[in-house]
């Protein structure tokens, strides 16, 4: 049995960091700047996931969950009579969402697309029909503290008038287009759902940012009464959305409903808004790419950095190595307090990194900086969070490559004729 | 020849050669040494320089492997012991002092006294007392806290003799432990492992190209060209 305990072998490896300090302090360094560089950034692209993942829930208002007809994302616009929900089904269904835990909000939604016209000219439009009241219960949560204080996306918000159906959101870009002003007029020309031509006229509430260059010009929002009207189809919407009280429950919930709606007799499709966000699905893939590229970068200078350290230590103490084998140190031993000055020196590395993370987190995120994504209408704040997830893992992961790389020069050492290490100058 | 050789003896070695590999050509460093040592020996092996002393001290500590003959050590056959057992056996029987101290720059010297003891898993509080007794014996209670580069190097050689004794071995190689100092403490040094043999009944064998030392020891072996050209009991 291994005999020497684990307090002196890191007793040892301790004391052992402090022979050559310059070298140490060096490799030291570069683990921590290393890992510095990973946080800061998996910080970054959190803060970038967090505030997409609610753009995407509360400022797009896909919410949590999306149910429809199989099919209807495909063949809806060609067939509406066929994958519409009907009154009763919307009813049923949302009476039956209503009664599950974490269940917030069920949104009968239905989009249209036409023509609107100031009277002079006529554009193109999207347009969504929702519940005002629904509205503005799905933006809930859509800013954090400080980006509702800094009022930076204020312009995201949107509002329905529950009193008049006839008064609409255009996006900003759609108003200045037609050159509509706040209680202007307009009229909006859509197919029905039998393909008759409908036109009604609306009323400018206000206007909106969506956030995005490609829509900000086309994108009307309306009651949910009016878009019914609109397309004629009293009491009918194309999908229900669901908001859940976190997004952690997305899964859990999918699975849930699903269960309880095909018990009820209901075959729906049910989407996460993951799944149906392709652009934050791009992103993400994007940036996840760039960080695996960063952190692997990171991962060899820190290894070729400890191994390089430690092949110089291990080379250095050979005699000491003898003496510790001449008096009964085993093998084993000597690679344990190689292995563990290695482990420490990364311990200590990461967490002086960790340091410099939330120094330099905190110097950024109080410095008000900001930038304009591509494809952006209004510039983004640059915050870093701290990612505690990422930051465990690639503490554990330097931590083991870090402890692999002082492996072979110890064993090494290890395996050396004691009267070798002993003879060595 | 000693007087005592009916009795077991501590260490026998039969018929020891060793031979090393310098680049293509084969050095014999002992050409079949015999030697048997007895408890409580205070034994010195002399000669010149390359005539096999430190390759003779290294297979008696059992730090090296002879490439042909037997290490007996307290009766039992070494040869097929595997190297965590050689290990464990050399860590509680026999103690080395180096001719370059070879201490732990790092650690105090009271931690390098305990050093031994530690690696046998002896507790921390136990390891420290008894390395604080070891250190009295060699008179260097007051400078335990000094690291080695804060001592002299007499200093640091009662140092290594008390890391040496902490364990209680049976036996204590000493492989020139005085071709760093200087002959007062040469003379110090080799006072100082024969009180401790004397009062402690250790045996220690060590390696001297000084004659002037060779006053101080019960037996001498004279080494010359990998043979043992004379084995004289002094009269000390």
């Amino acid at each position: 049995m291994y005999k020497f305990k684990l307090v002196n072998t890191f007793k040892l490896a301790f004391r052992g960091l402090s022979r050559n300090r310059r070298r140490s302090l060096m490799t030291l360094l570069t683990i921590a700047l290393g890992f510095s560089a990973i946080a800061l950034f998996a910080g970054y692209t959190h803060n970038i996931y967090s505030g997409m993942s609610r753009g995407v829930i509360h400022g797009e208002m896909l919410g949590h969950l999306t149910l429809s007809k199989p099919g209807m994302s495909k063949e809806g616009k060609l067939y509406p009579e066929r994958y519409l929900l009907n009154a009763d089904e919307v009813n049923r269904i949302s009476e039956l969402l209503r009664s599950e835990p974490h269940v917030k909000l069920v949104a009968p939604r239905l989009a249209f697309s036409g023509l609107i016209s100031n009277g002079r000219a006529s554009t193109i439009f999207i347009a969504e029909g929702i519940e005002p009241s629904a509205l503005q219960k799905i933006q809930e949560g859509i800013f954090t503290q400080n980006e509702a204080k800094r009022g930076l996306y204020d312009k995201m918000l949107k509002k329905l008038d529950p009193a008049h159906t006839e008064v609409v959101e255009l996006s900003s870009g759609l108003a200045e287009l037609l050159h509509i002003e706040s209680q202007g007029q307009a009229a909006m020309l859509v197919n029905t759902i039998s393909g008759q031509a409908n036109a009604l006229d609306v009323t400018l509430g206000g206007t909106f940012d969506t956030g995005n260059a490609g829509s900000n010009d086309k994108y009307a929002l309306v009651s949910l009464a009016l878009a019914q009207n609109l397309y004629d189809a009293a009491g009918h919407a194309d999908r229900l959305t669901v908001l859940l009280d976190g997004v952690v429950q997305t899964e859990l919930m999918r699975k849930r409903i699903q269960t309880k709606l095909h018990a009820a007799g209901f075959d729906l499709e049910i989407k996460s808004w993951n799944e149906l966000s392709s652009f934050y699905n791009q992103v993400h893939g994007m940036f996840d790419m760039i960080f695996g590229f960063i952190f692997l970068i990171v991962l060899t200078v820190v290894v070729m950095s400890v191994a390089n350290s430690m092949g110089m230590t291990v080379i250095e103490r050979t005699r000491e190595i003898g003496t510790l084998r001449s008096i009964g140190l085993r093998r084993a031993g000597v690679v344990r307090i190689f292995t563990t000055e290695a482990l420490l020196l990364t311990l200590i590395g990461c967490a002086t990194g960790l340091l410099i993370t939330v120094l330099v987190r905190y110097g950024i995120n109080v410095a008000d900086i900001s930038y304009t994504p591509p494809n952006s209408v209004s510039p983004t704040p640059l915050l870093i969070d701290l990612d505690v997830r990422r930051i465990v893992v690639a503490f554990v992961l330097m931590g083991v490559v870090a402890t692999l790389a002082a492996y072979l020069p110890a064993r090494r050492a290890a395996n050396k004729l004691i009267i070798d290490a002993l003879g060595h100058i | 020849m000693t007087n005592n050789s009916t009795v077991q003896p501590l260490l026998r070695i039969k018929d020891i050669r060793r031979r090393f590999m310098l680049g293509e050509t084969a050095i014999e460093a002992l050409h079949g040494v015999s030697l048997d040592i007895h408890a409580s020996e205070f034994l010195a092996v002399w000669g010149p320089s390359g005539s096999g002393k430190s390759t003779l001290m290294n297979i008696i500590g059992l730090i090296d492997a002879p490439t042909g003959g037997e290490v007996w050590f307290d009766g039992q056959d070494t040869q097929n012991l595997k190297d965590n057992a050689i290990t464990d056996f050399r860590g509680k029987k026999i103690g080395f002092v180096f001719q370059s101290f070879n201490l732990v720059p790092v650690l105090s010297a009271l931690e390098n006294v305990m050093l031994p003891l530690q690696i046998q898993g002896v507790s921390e509080a136990i390891a420290r007392e008894r390395a604080a007794k070891a250190l009295v014996d060699v008179d260097l209670e007051k400078f335990k806290s000094q690291r080695p580069d804060k001592l002299s190097g007499g200093q640091r050689q009662r140092v290594a003799i008390a890391r040496a004794l902490v364990v209680e071995p049976r036996l204590i190689i000493a492989d020139e432990p005085t071709a760093n100092l200087d002959s007062e403490n040469s003379t110090m040094i080799i006072d100082l492992m024969r009180q401790m043999n004397r009062s402690k009944g250790v045996t220690f064998v060590f390696t001297t190209h000084d004659p002037r030392l060779l006053e101080h020891v019960d037996r001498k072996v004279l080494l010359r060209d990998g043979l043992i050209v004379q084995d004289e009991v002094a009269h000390v």
